[in-house]
């Protein structure tokens, strides 16, 4: 196994064009995982730790941009009040161990449908930067997956990071899970409100990507147009409402972590609880937190 | 016993035989300097355990998910097993035998003696060193899953955030209680 | 045993090899120094039952550093009596997993690679993996273990139901759980000519070395297993497992020595797990409680390469009184792997159903739980008629209840609110018999004043090294510091299992008995020892053949408070109280650890374990520490663990009784019958899921929240 680790973004993605088969290594939490038990038999290994400007991260016009090598751990550190959901997401990663190596552009890499910095990067409108010798594209987050495990990255294309637009209002993330920590989720939601604007939605482990709730976005925006500036109680039947859009947006499967109907219904606990949550937030002029 | 060996069996010359890829590393580990040459597919993990003779890291499931081969790298904990030990190069590593100071045990280890913190003693490196590194991540003001307020600088380490911060390690024995007592001691 | 100085058993003295532990330089199997080590890395068979058409190695051998890869093809023929642990032995397939091959290599990164270029072709045939109801080809042992009659009866059970003012009648299933110790099976084996040493994970070295012999056709004094350090068992590695087997296989195949450690999910498929069961509870009672019959029918699995029939129904026979009473066991042999020990056999899974039942039962008679249980208490051991040694099961309920805040209790379900959550209590009765085996120990004392104690001994984290120390002592009348006990090693003398929370009744028995010893020939020679030092030894097989006829049981009571999420099922619990009733506690600080390690390991087998069987390729489809839950951290909050004292002359000169294993039971029935109390609703499938509760909610009322 070739061990490839370019020192600049520009060799890392010459080695890349070079070797299109090479596996990048960022955090290693997803792909060590796999090589350790075969399910991965890379003839290289593409290690992009040495590579300074991918742990960066900084405002980029109205958007930040993150860098692909940023850590869930300093997501939580640095970014809790810009993307306060990611960072709550961020928080629930694997284990402590997992959060000071895992990185959500790693997390992008892997395209796993129970990803948990995939929801809040779907509510909050992020797109992914893919960059290769043949040049940079944006792709917004949810055109990214592809499928379970599958994502329209090129063989020659690596990943450098994330935009998003710091957060304008209230911003949740919720998961369920069985154990009390370092669970994979059995479902997961994040709500971004855009006061004036719009909302934004991300689900996590019910489809075989991150999917949006785009029919919950739409109910939910109309709902709250003339409602930003009211600052009023939310009526049941719109939270109900939204709840039932999300649920219904959702594509889940049965599996050992949990049945398709408990994802539906559980989506759905979800979704109430983290609008009921971020409109009171709202309505008390708080910025969001999560 | 009949055997096959390297040549005799069917199919032998299917795949050309290339010597493993191996590449140098200098590597910080409990404060002496190694130079070795590594596998490229082997982990961190089994460099120290197979290399070094660092046994204390312990390997229980090679996949990030029980936590008993924490280690510090470069001040921060991290699972030794999910760490390709070809990327370490130039890095610090800190294991459960890098703890001691001399003959005199970390306050921790101490702790951990005095509270019961253990039983069968396979995962104690691992959580000695979560906690080690815990224990910065939170003088640094770092946040948990259960801290309520994220901007607070310095979260109170009660039971719950104690809990919370060590769930990366797993104890089958069922020590967590006797765990959060020790490191709560230590922590104050 | 007379003392001129203050006693150290029922101190909490520190475990002996702590500071070994906490510095990392306990080792364990796979960590001893050899010269030249060989990695050995095992292959699972991909299919769960057929024939193997073919090994091609080709492949495997190509990959530098690969020294040979061993199969049915090429191994020898193993002898002895287990059929999991000769390996290699046909070219049959009886369940997904079970290793077909394995390749030796230079270092576990070439192993490692080579297993997966092995290639094995299959010609399988249809399997069937899962346990249910009224399986067609279920049947009666003729035994459950370890050897009990697999049915009993008492009196006549269907006329006294019928009769009956209330009655329960309830099925009760719990799933495969696996023990999951955190080592890994491994096996260092290193040949000396015709002479074996075997650095093991195990929980008897006498045990693994008589089996070892028994595969290579060897006398026990030609082999050796060594095992100082254990990283848990729970049973799992009291039958030896076949990577002792393997490690030996392979370092005599390469002329080296061999080493192997089980990945995780290797260890779901050839390292054993708790069988799942299903269990019909019947119990009819007069309007005041009081039992007239207890029907307790399990049925559960094993494999068709052994019979592995758990005890599961065994507890109902001894636990309460009822003058009409039936228990029976059936079992199915499945194309699985061999079911196991795991902590608390039997009484475990058996007690989670009966406790439920006893639970619905006291709220079919509207009495509280605790007093039907006290309604039902037996003078004597119902089925043998034998008198108890002790019984304190009603003690531990009325200070347990004291402790943990019982009386007041509403009984009411589902009443109770704190913000979205639920919130409900529950109790269970708790029991594990108290047994020792024979074991032979010497003491020696040595001219510098220090003591040595000799015995083939385990500790698999339960505190035995600190325990034997401080038996030693006070049998010795001197200072635990001035006590060295070796243990962990087959060359010493013969001992028991770690296993049946008999080990340190068992081996305390010898070294108890072998420093009484050594103190008469100390006072003999006028208590000056010769400088050469002087000895004794002890077997305790006599002493326990003389044992007089009582029945010998721990007993206990396990409180539970939950709260139960009814949006989205989850279910927490704050708080969780074990009150024990064991014989003299040996030492307090290790005691109430393994007492509450029990607990958690209950509490988790309510809530997050089961081994998930993969219908259609066989095996288990979860095999590994993210899908399969083992509690961690967070999972556990407020949970304790008392003691009530207990002075019981008809143990062993302790006067203890075994606590490994007691902390699990009753542990996931306490739970369930909170979860019941919090919701109404009682849920009869193990784990509790959220998305089981979920499907109740309409009846807890949770669909809307």
């Amino acid at each position: 196994m070739r061990f490839l680790r370019p020192h600049t973004w520009a060799e890392a993605l010459g080695a890349k064009a070079e070797f299109p088969d090479a596996l990048p290594l960022m955090g290693g939490t997803d792909v060590m995982v796999d090589v350790n038990f075969g399910r991965a038999r890379p003839n290289a290994l593409l290690d992009l730790t040495a590579i300074p400007e991918l742990r960066t991260w900084a405002p980029d016009g109205d958007a930040l941009r993150v860098g692909a090598g940023v850590t869930y751990a300093r997501l939580v550190s640095e970014l809790a009040d810009r993307l306060p959901a990611l960072a709550a997401a961020s928080r629930t990663v694997g284990s402590p161990q997992i959060r000071n190596r895992g990185t959500a552009g790693g997390n992008l890499g892997s395209a796993s449908p129970a990803g948990d910095a995939h929801p809040p990067l779907l509510a909050g409108g992020a797109e992914v930067e893919l960059e290769s010798v043949r040049g940079a594209r944006r792709v917004a987050v949810e055109e990214f997956f592809a499928g379970p495990k599958r994502s329209v990255l090129e063989p020659d294309e690596l990943i450098a990071g994330f935009r998003a637009r710091p957060a304008t209002g209230p911003q949740y993330f919720a998961k369920v899970g069985t154990r009390n920590a370092m669970v994979i989720a059995v479902c997961s939601f994040a709500l971004a409100l855009r006061p004036g604007e719009g909302v934004g939605t991300g689900i996590g482990s019910a489809g075989p990507t991150p999917l949006r709730a785009y029919a919950a976005e739409e109910f939910l925006a109309g709902e709250l147009a003339d409602r930003w500036e009211k600052r009023d109680a939310l009526p049941g039947p719109v939270i109900g409402e939204f709840a039932e859009l999300v649920a219904g947006a959702a594509r889940p499967i049965d599996d050992v972590r949990g049945t398709a109907d408990y994802r539906a219904h559980v989506l759905r606990v979800l979704a109430r609880r983290t609008l009921t949550w971020a409109w009171a937030d709202h309505c008390e002029g708080g910025a969001g937190c999560a | 016993m009949d055997v096959p060996s390297k040549g005799t069996a069917g199919g032998a010359q299917r795949t050309a035989a290339r010597p493993p890829a191996r590449t140098d590393v200098t590597v910080s580990v409990n404060g002496a300097v190694e130079r070795i040459k590594v596998d490229n597919r082997a982990s961190l993990l089994d460099v120290l355990r197979e290399r070094l003779g660092l046994t204390g890291a312990k390997k229980g499931c090679d996949h990030g998910q029980c936590g008993a081969c924490t280690v510090l790298l470069d001040g921060r904990r991290v699972n030794a097993c999910l760490i390709l030990a070809v990327t370490v190069d130039q890095a610090e590593v800190v294991t459960v035998e890098g703890l001691t100071d001399g003959t005199r045990l970390h306050p921790l280890q101490a702790a951990f003696i005095e509270r019961d913190a253990f039983q069968c003693g396979y995962c104690t490196p691992g959580q000695l060193c979560s906690a080690v590194g815990m224990l910065a991540e939170a003088a640094k003001g770092r946040a948990s899953a259960v801290t309520a307020d994220l901007a607070d600088d310095a979260p109170v380490l009660d039971e719950a955030e104690i809990r919370e911060r060590m769930s990366g390690n797993l104890c089958r024995c069922g020590a967590y209680p006797n765990i959060v007592a020790a490191i709560g001691e230590v922590a104050g | 045993m007379t003392t001129d100085i203050e006693r150290v058993t029922g101190t909490a003295l520190d475990r002996v090899e702590g500071r070994d532990k906490v510095t990392g330089l306990a080792r364990y199997a796979y960590e001893y120094p050899a010269d030249d080590i060989a990695y050995v890395v095992p292959v699972p068979a991909a299919i769960a039952r057929g024939t193997i058409t073919g090994i091609d190695p080709g492949d495997a051998l190509a990959v530098p550093g690969v020294l040979t890869v061993l199969s049915f093809r090429n191994a020898p023929p193993l002898a002895g009596n287990d059929p999991e642990l000769r390996i290699f032995s046909s070219d049959r397939v009886s369940y997904r997993g079970q290793m077909v091959a394995a390749v030796v290599a230079d270092t576990l990164e070439a192993a490692a690679e080579a297993a997966r270029l092995v290639h094995v072709g299959y010609d399988a045939e249809p399997h069937d993996v899962l346990l249910r109801p009224d399986h067609p080809e279920a049947y009666v042992p003729e035994k459950v273990n370890p050897s009990f009659p697999a049915v009993s009866e008492q009196g006549d059970v269907e006329a006294a139901l019928g009769d009956a003012a209330v009655t329960v009648d309830t099925t009760y299933t719990t799933p495969a759980y696996h023990n999951n110790a955190m080592e890994p099976h491994a096996t260092l084996a290193v040949w000396s000519g015709d002479r074996l040493t075997a650095y093991d994970s195990n929980q008897g070295s006498s045990t693994a070395r008589d089996m070892l012999a028994a595969a290579f056709g060897l006398e026990p004094g030609q082999v050796r297993v060594v095992s100082p350090h254990v990283g848990g068992g729970f049973g799992s590695k009291g039958t030896p497992r076949p990577q002792i087997v393997l490690a030996a296989l392979a370092a005599r195949a390469v002329g080296r020595p061999a080493k192997v450690a089980l990945t995780r999910q290797h260890m779901f498929a050839v390292t054993g797990y708790r069988t799942p069961s299903i269990q019909r509870v019947r119990l009819g009672a007069d309007a005041s409680g009081r039992m007239t019959a207890l029907a307790h029918e399990v049925e559960e699995q094993t494999s068709t390469l052994k019979e592995f029939a758990e005890q599961t129904a065994v507890p109902s026979r001894m636990m309460y009184a009822a003058p009409n009473r039936l228990t029976t066991h059936r079992v199915v042999a499945l194309d699985v792997a061999t079911p196991s020990w795991m902590r608390a056999p039997g009484e475990c899974p058996g007690m989670y159903a009966l406790e439920s039942a006893m639970d619905e039962l006291a709220v079919a008679c509207g009495l509280d739980p605790i007093e039907l249980r006290v309604r039902n208490e037996p003078e004597e051991d119902p089925e043998s008629g034998l008198p108890w040694s002790s019984r304190n099961v009603v003690a531990c309920l009325r200070e347990g209840a004291a402790w943990f805040g019982w009386a007041g209790r509403d009984p009411a379900p589902g009443v109770r609110r704190d913000g979205r959550w639920l919130v409900g209590t529950g109790v269970a009765a708790s029991t594990y018999p108290a047994r020792r085996r024979p074991s032979e120990a010497t003491a020696r004392a040595t001219a510098d004043g220090r003591f040595t104690v000799r015995i083939a001994a385990a500790d698999i984290g339960t505190g035995s090294r600190t325990a034997l120390t401080q038996i030693a002592a006070d049998a010795l009348g001197v200072p635990p510091e001035r006590v060295d006990v070796r243990i962990g090693d087959s060359a010493l003398p013969t001992a028991s299992l770690a296993g049946g929370s008999m080990g340190t009744a068992s081996w305390g028995s010898a070294v108890a008995m072998a420093c009484v010893r050594l103190r008469e020939r100390l006072d003999g020679a006028g208590g000056e020892v010769p400088e050469d030092g002087i000895e004794a030894r002890y077997d305790t097989a006599d002493d326990i053949k003389a044992d007089a006829a009582y029945a010998r049981h721990a007993f206990g009571a396990q409180f539970a408070e939950v709260r139960v999420d009814p949006g989205t099922g989850e279910i927490r619990v704050p708080r969780l109280l074990g009150v024990f009733a064991a014989g003299r506690i040996i030492n307090a600080k290790t005691a109430r650890s393994q007492f509450i390690g029990g607990m958690t390991m209950g509490l988790a087998m309510a809530l997050l374990e089961e081994s998930v069987p993969d219908a259609e390729f066989g095996g288990f489809l979860n095999h590994d520490l993210a899908q399969y839950h083992v509690p961690a951290n967070a999972d556990v909050a407020n949970i304790d663990a008392r003691w009530i004292e207990e002075d019981d002359p008809h143990l062993n000169p302790m006067g203890s009784k075994g606590i490994g294993e007691i902390g699990i039971v009753g542990t996931a029935a306490a739970i369930g019958n909170a979860v019941h109390h919090a919701t109404g609703v009682r849920f009869r499938d193990l784990p509790i899921r959220p998305d089981r509760v979920l499907d109740r909610a309409p009846q807890i009322g949770g669909r809307n929240l």
